[in-house]
């Protein structure tokens, strides 16, 4: 489904507009279905890589082939997300579906649908400046699905989540591979990782290092995930 | 369309919902009521000082709303990374920028009505009789303030929110003026001053052509086909302002 190839993307920084390579040639392939993880280190380009994928970075070299039809059929959850803290979980809602067309009484079973899937209906109309840290990452991750996407992307869901939260998250996710989404997450939660992914990628300084699925990745290092990782980063 | 409606709303929805209107709108009210009392001590000149103070009030205030606001649109929503949500969905850069502009300008809009019925309705009790004119004043300094909101949010896109501002105020004031540098180029010899005098006529936008404020106090009887002309002018300008502040954010990077 995704196919990303030799991506490479730079930066300039500081005063003397110094050039930084973040992503030096990513090789990825999500395939349909896959609930796929994308591990790397702090740095290691896996956020650059998901915004590339959606489009708020454009690479410097390289392609990126969705396999679906553009923005239209992705879900995307930023990392540490922030919203519009002046609207309701449900005015949020109902903003997200007018942007991808969405109308009337279509784009109100939806929202209902998706506040009852993330188990928010009964603060629907909390304004989200009132929302705990989980509560804004389930409203984030109902945002991501409101239209029904083939592809979602989700960026450091479960980082800064109680164990419930994460629990929550995690159902979510495995719901949307039960139904057949393609889900790609970017996490540091091993064991998460290890229990939710068909797949994972490892990413280490703008590189993907390997990639593969996770049986794969156990049998080679009976220890563990986390062995695993770090056998990959140090390499 | 749903789209452009969609973040048109959200944007009125943020602005109106800001405390800092309501402060806003209150003072403005206040400096209207004062010019009332400052009417009233000025012998023979009630009607002309209230009519003439209300709408310094009516375009400071608006003005204040349209820079601040105007300004931080779009630095709020990066510094608040609430525009990944909206443009990793599909929405064009440029329809965000218009999108948001005319959700502020729906803002601007509600603001400078109650101002303006207020001052209307005040002179009309004052006065004995309504002057429309105070009306039709309102909606050209809307039509301004407009211009500024536009530009505004085009320096936005290239400099920080303090600055655009500064800007913003700049370019106003300017805009007062700028029929003076054209009377520039009548004084003097120098063709490198005659040539910058049209080049800031041009470049500002001329404000002032829309000003119907002596009319309003019966100085002069406005020329409204040629209001019409400059009110075109102005609105061209505008979208052509857009047009910047849309190609220098489909340049940014989040």
């Amino acid at each position: 489904m995704l196919m990303i190839a030799d991506l490479h993307k730079e930066v300039r920084v500081g005063f003397r507009r110094r050039k930084v390579e973040i992503l030096k040639g990513v090789d990825l392939e999500v395939f349909e279905g896959d609930v796929f993880g994308l591990l790397g280190p702090n740095g290691a380009g896996k956020t650059t890589t998901v915004k590339t994928v959606v489009g708020l970075m454009r690479p410097t070299s390289g392609t990126v082939d969705l396999g679906v039809a553009g923005r239209q059929q992705i879900g995307y959850l930023p990392e540490n997300p922030y919203f519009y803290d002046y609207l309701s979980g449900r005015e949020f809602l109902g903003l997200c579906g007018r942007l991808f067309g969405q109308s009337g009484g279509a784009r109100r079973g939806h929202v209902e649908a998706l506040l009852a899937d993330v188990g928010l209906e009964g603060a629907g109309d909390l304004h989200l400046r009132k929302y705990s840290k989980g509560m804004l990452q389930r409203i984030g991750i109902a945002q991501a699905l409101i239209n029904d996407p083939q592809l979602v992307l989700l960026d450091e869901p479960m980082t800064g989540l109680d164990p419930v939260g994460r629990l929550e998250v995690k159902r979510i996710i495995d719901r949307l591979r039960e139904r057949g989404r393609t889900v790609l997450f970017n996490s540091h939660i091993l064991a998460d990782v290890a229990e939710l992914c068909t797949r994972i990628a490892i990413m280490a300084d703008g590189r993907v290092r390997w990639q593969g699925r996770v049986a794969d990745a156990l049998a080679e290092s009976p220890e563990g995930l986390d062995a695993f990782f770090m056998k990959v980063v140090q390499r | 369309m749903t789209r452009l409606y969609a973040v048109a709303l959200n944007t009125f929805k943020e602005t109106i919902r800001d405390r800092i209107l309501g402060v806003i709108v209150v003072f403005a009210l206040l400096m209207i009521v004062a010019s009332l009392w400052l009417g009233s001590i000025s012998l023979g000149q009630e009607a002309r000082m209230m009519k003439d103070l209300g709408l310094v009030a009516v375009s400071l205030f608006g003005l204040v709303v349209a820079v601040f606001v105007g300004a931080s649109l779009l630095h709020k929503e990066i510094e608040k990374r609430t525009v990944f949500v909206i443009l990793s969905k599909p929405v064009g850069r440029a329809q965000f920028i218009f999108a948001k502009f005319l959700g502020l300008a729906v803002t601007l809009a509600c603001v400078l009505a109650g101002m303006g019925l207020f001052l209307f309705l005040a002179d009309w009790i004052v006065a004995g009789s309504p002057a429309p004119l105070l009306l039709a004043a309102t909606a050209l300094i809307y039509l301004q303030l407009l211009v500024i909101v536009a530009v505004t949010m085009a320096l936005s896109t290239v400099t920080s929110t303090i600055l655009a501002s500064v800007l913003g105020i700049t370019v106003f004031a300017a805009g007062q003026l700028s029929r003076s540098a054209l009377s520039l180029t009548e004084f003097g010899q120098s063709a490198a001053m005659k040539g910058l005098a049209w080049v800031v006529y041009v470049v500002i936008p001329n404000l002032n052509a829309v000003d119907v404020k002596p009319a309003v106090v019966g100085e002069s009887s406005p020329d409204w086909a040629l209001i019409a002309a400059w009110a075109g002018y102005l609105g061209a300008y505008a979208v052509l302002a857009l047009v910047l502040a849309s190609w220098l954010f489909s340049r940014k990077e989040f």
